[in-house]
């Protein structure tokens, strides 16, 4: 397949060309690399499109979630991507990607595109390579894209860099339910939604939404005027999953009346251009064989002391 | 004592002589179900143990639950069949019948399992496979045709649509004009262990456990000789687990079941003599006669202590055994017969009430007239040839045999108490905790046969280089499924339209309200000819259809091999792939159709990823068409299909038609599992890459996949 054949089977929504687009740009393949940035020049498109990202930890019933949500959404007409990332890679291996077995619904429906990703050794890391399918998505003609990710380590940052809305999905858990959440993550949350709100749950998971409700009025909003939404829905009753799509297309309505959609997504670019400016320059520092040698090098010597750390550094990059 | 002493201190000389200095203890070895195996016991370990195994008959059931055993009458010889469509299953129940075969045990098709009718569009590759499909009464009258079922004992595995196959079952006997009180026989109805290991579920956990309280409660009433459930450990060491994951979770099951029923107010002794059990018995012989001592002995004093029944019978583990399917290989088939008619020694010298000896080519296919009549004369000729009948527990006293029977009930008991403090069973499998036990133990136990450390003669030991073709029956599934619509339309043409939809819609609301007893409701749909998938159907209306959280396992079949060489080697090839291509390979494990058996599937993924693959798992039950879908999106290398109810000649040919005409004709597809040689060419012929049959060594066929991938590439 060549490059154009690519980019028109993306650009006319076929399934195949979007999944060989999708590997392309997870590939560590240096040549890889270069086709795929040629790729997504080409088919960069000004489509509207709703970015959300939805996070908890595992068990919390994310894939559910989706499933419910991505469903509904489909039966409103729209066209739904879903890419779930897992930062828990293993050392050395392979991984095994199971996500699907819980949205078997979804999964089948033509209108749903859905890719578990596996993360060991991916160059640029998460966050790259999920901005980068997710533009492929959007090409493809996706209207909503659900970027899933496991609630734990850096992951959540990255997907929340990327997104329009930051969902976290949480449990009924009882009075000590706020152990769970990281100071830092309560900041960039949209939408807080307690999932497993059915049968004898149901009174905790509103006992639960008091108290997150508490705990976000010390918080400084993420955005002026706008507080964080709280909600409780049972993914697996299908309850309520209506009320978080209200919630989040509420959200993306106030963030476009207030300009700050279109000034949001500007400024994550330009982070975005920031970071990969960064990479590149670490890969460059640290990928050249000459450089590994001469680091290693000023390391032995700091090692026996023949060397001030400060005065390595500064030989290091005058090289 | 002191005399035993020195015998004992002499015999360890003697050993440490044969061993040039070598320990005596070196002999000892590790069981997988965690305990130590002497290589010699004495009367000091028995007594030590404190265990007194008492008389047959007698608490706490030891030496069997009957005094007299088999001295009176031997086991009832019980063969599980089923042959696609109801009248070829009639004809084989009756020849069998004539051929000295005691009771009738049933296997349905895997449409009817999961309660499709036949004209579903799931089920197109399913129907007539793996056991008779039964769509409705009519099905039913004609397999029981010339069969008195007042004097007939029947036993049908079936719990996902247990309900609609239970009626049909009770109105086919109403109009043959036999009564629910003269009909005898056993359901499963065990469906906790379909959550664990066998996923024919239908249901969520909880309502399915509603429907198992209400046989129980209809069966109590007005089934009296019929056994309500059989409690199934079978499927689990089928799945991999090992001797005392087998016997803790079939016991912990059965305690589950018996707090639902007494929780739904029934009497502990309306019911409990009714259970029955269901164990498998491998090729580990001392160790599989011990289970079934120890399960008995355990049972008792389970049930003593958590429920006090007034009535011994309530007390009693009434077993049926079926020999090992896992232990038997496609290689060199006929060694089965000798396999099976090992495990069926260990069933009967553990005391088993009726027996299922498989038959040799079942590792191939269904069972020709042949091997099943060698499987059957198997059993007639332990009954009627040797003089093993003639004793009472014969096994009993000896020193290994009860020291074992006490460790393994030791072992179990620990597993059941961890349950326990679970909370139970059904808490214990919403966690995930006994599949995942047993899933460990199953890649455990592959890695441990691939490593050549555990011994299959003619698989991984003593080979035989030229295998002679064996005859196998082939099923027309698509003739099979045409028949059965017919009657269907037949049937649904012939009904009073109103009369059948009031009473599905009755089953729908006593479902959703909680209220009256769903069999009895069902019994009435069925006299209004309403189907089995319709009747499921009113039941998922209130429900819905459960779908299993899949949990995979990582490590464990690495740990068992980290310093093999070969194993390192491969582990080499597929990074050395990953480094060329840019990503590691990428396979796609899937199941397609309703079989439900993931073992080889979970296996395989749990391998696969350990040596380097990224490993997709599809959910069970996918049609091509998912399959596809799932392997497209996720740009998968390859397909790996794994298949053990012969539905792939109707459902790889569609797989290989979706994917080329997706413009994803490039993906190498390969198919592992339970497939005839027979039906090798044509798959072949249909697109297929590689076939791994039983047996495969899992690194090679993992170095094998890299190859077709490589090929398909150049």
């Amino acid at each position: 397949m060549t490059i154009d054949e690519l980019a028109k089977g993306v650009q006319e929504g076929k399934r195949r060309h979007l999944a060989k687009a999708i590997t392309l740009v997870e590939s560590n393949r240096e040549a890889d690399q270069q086709t795929a940035q040629e790729l997504i020049s080409k088919v960069r498109s000004a489509k509207e499109t709703i970015r959300v990202g939805i996070s908890g930890v595992p068990g919390v019933g994310k894939s559910t979630f989706i499933e419910a949500l991505g469903n509904l959404l489909i039966e409103e007409g729209l066209k739904v991507a879903v890419l779930a990332v897992d930062p828990s890679s293993p050392a050395t291996g392979g991984s095994i990607l199971g996500d699907k077995t819980r949205m078997e619904t979804l999964s089948s429906k033509d209108e749903a595109f859905i890719r578990p990703s596996p993360t060991s050794g991916t160059l640029g890391g998460v966050a790259k390579r999920t901005r980068e399918s997710m533009m492929l998505c959007e090409a493809a003609g996706y209207d909503v894209i659900l970027v899933e990710t496991v609630g734990v380590g850096q992951s959540e940052f990255e997907v929340a860099s990327m997104v329009d809305c930051f969902l976290v999905l949480m449990l009924p858990g009882a009075g000590d339910s706020l152990q769970g959440i990281k100071r830092g993550i309560m900041e960039i949350i949209d939408i807080l939604v307690i999932n497993k709100a059915d049968g004898d749950q149901e009174k905790m998971a509103k006992n639960a939404v008091t108290e997150y409700q508490n705990a976000f009025h010390l918080l400084t909003p993420k955005y002026d005027g706008i507080g964080v939404e709280f909600l409780t829905v049972s993914s697996i009753k299908k309850k309520r999953i209506d009320a978080a799509w209200e919630k989040i297309q509420g959200l993306i309505s106030v963030l476009k009346e207030k300009g700050i959609f279109e000034a949001q997504r500007k400024e994550q670019e330009l982070n975005w251009f920031k970071r990969l400016v960064e990479d590149e320059v670490l890969r460059r520092l640290w990928g050249s064989r000459e450089n590994k040698k001469h680091a290693e090098e000023l390391v032995e010597k700091i090692k026996k002391g023949e060397i001030a750390p400060a005065l390595a550094a500064k030989k290091m990059l005058e090289k | 004592m002191s005399d035993n002493n020195s015998g004992k201190e002499n015999w360890k000389k003697g050993v440490e002589k044969l061993l040039k200095g070598g320990k005596a203890e070196s002999l000892n070895r590790q069981s997988p179900e965690g305990f130590e195996i002497q290589a010699l016991y004495d009367s000091e370990d028995v007594s030590k143990r404190n265990t007194d195994p008492g008389y047959p008959g007698e608490f706490p059931f030891t030496r069997g639950p009957y005094s007299s055993m088999y001295t009176q009458r031997p086991w009832t010889i019980r063969q599980y069949a089923g042959f696609s469509t109801a009248e070829e299953s009639n004809k084989f129940y009756r020849q069998a019948l004539e051929k000295g075969q005691k009771g009738l045990s049933v296997a349905f098709d895997l449409a009817t399992h999961r309660g499709y009718d036949s004209d579903h569009p799931r089920v197109v590759g399913d129907v007539g496979k793996a056991g008779v499909a039964i769509d409705s009464v009519e099905d039913m009258k004609i397999l029981f045709d010339g069969i008195p079922l007042d004097k007939m004992s029947v036993s049908m595995t079936m719990n996902g649509a247990v309900i609609p196959i239970m009626a049909a079952y009770i109105v086919a006997a109403e109009e043959q004009g036999v009564s629910p009180e003269q009909l005898s026989g056993t359901i499963q109805n065990d469906i906790l262990k379909e959550f664990m290991v066998r996923n024919t579920y239908i249901y969520p956990p909880q309502e399915s456990m509603r429907l198992v309280s209400d046989i129980i409660e209809y069966t109590s009433e007005k089934m009296p000789r019929f056994n309500s459930i059989s409690i199934s450990g079978y499927h689990m060491q089928e799945a991999g687990a090992d001797s005392a994951l087998e016997l803790a979770f079939t016991l912990a099951d059965g305690l589950e079941y018996v707090k639902t029923a007494v929780e739904s107010g029934l009497d502990v002794d309306a019911f409990a003599p009714r259970l029955s059990f269901f164990f498998a018995i491998g090729m580990n012989f001392l160790m599989e006669v011990s289970k079934l001592r120890a399960a008995r002995t355990l049972w008792a004093e389970l049930m003593k202590e958590h429920f006090q029944p007034k009535n011994q019978k309530s007390l009693m583990l009434r077993t049926h055994c079926q020999t090992s399917g896992w232990s038997l290989t496609a290689q060199d088939p006929l060694n089965n017969v000798v396999r099976t008619t090992i495990e069926a020694m260990a069933a009967v010298l553990g005391g088993t009430q009726s027996l299922h000896t498989n038959s040799y080519d079942e590792a191939i296919s269904l069972p020709t007239e042949t091997s099943s009549r060698i499987a059957r004369n198997t059993q007639t000729i332990i009954q009627e040839e040797t003089d093993i009948t003639h004793t009472v527990d014969p096994l009993g006293g000896s020193y290994a045999i009860e020291s074992m029977t006490h460790d393994l009930k030791e072992k179990a008991k620990t597993i059941i108490n961890e349950v326990m403090e679970m909370g139970g069973m059904a808490k214990a499998i919403e966690e995930g905790y006994p599949k995942r036990k047993i899933e460990e133990a199953a890649a455990i136990k592959q890695a441990g046969i691939d490593k050549g450390d555990i011994t299959i003669v003619g698989v991984n030991k003593y080979v035989n280089e030229k295998e002679d073709p064996v005859d196998i029956l082939d099923i027309d599934n698509t003739g099979v499924r045409d028949g059965q619509v017919n009657l269907i339309d037949e049937i649904k043409a012939k009904r009073d339209k109103v009369a059948t939809k009031e009473a599905l819609l009755a089953i729908t609301e006593a479902a959703k309200s909680g209220e009256g007893n769903i069999l009895d409701l069902a019994v009435e749909a069925t006299r209004k000819r309403a189907t089995v998938g319709e009747i499921s159907t009113a039941l998922e209306q209130a429900w819905g259809r459960h779908t299993a959280t899949n949990q995979t396992i990582k490590g464990v079949y690495e740990s068992v091999y980290k310093s093999d060489k070969g194993y390192q080697e491969i582990k080499s090839k597929i990074d050395a792939f990953s480094e060329e291509e840019g990503r590691r390979p990428r396979i796609l494990v899937v199941k397609m159709g309703q079989d439900g058996h993931d073992r080889g599937a979970k296996v395989v993924a749990t391998a696969f990823a350990d040596m380097g693959f990224d490993v997709d798992v599809g959910p069970l039950f996918s049609t091509p068409e998912e399959a596809a879908k799932q392997a497209i999106e996720n740009d998968v290398h390859v397909i790996g299909v794994s298949t053990l109810a012969a539905g792939h000649k109707t459902l790889i040919p569609d797989l290989v038609k979706i994917l080329k005409k997706e413009e994803a004709g490039d993906i190498i597809i390969v198919a592992g599992g339970v497939i005839p040689v027979q039906d090798y060419d044509f798959l072949y012929e249909a697109g297929v890459s590689a076939i791994f049959g039983p047996g495969t060594n899992i690194p090679k066929a993992a170095s094998k996949v890299i190859d077709e991938i490589r090929a398909q590439k150049a």
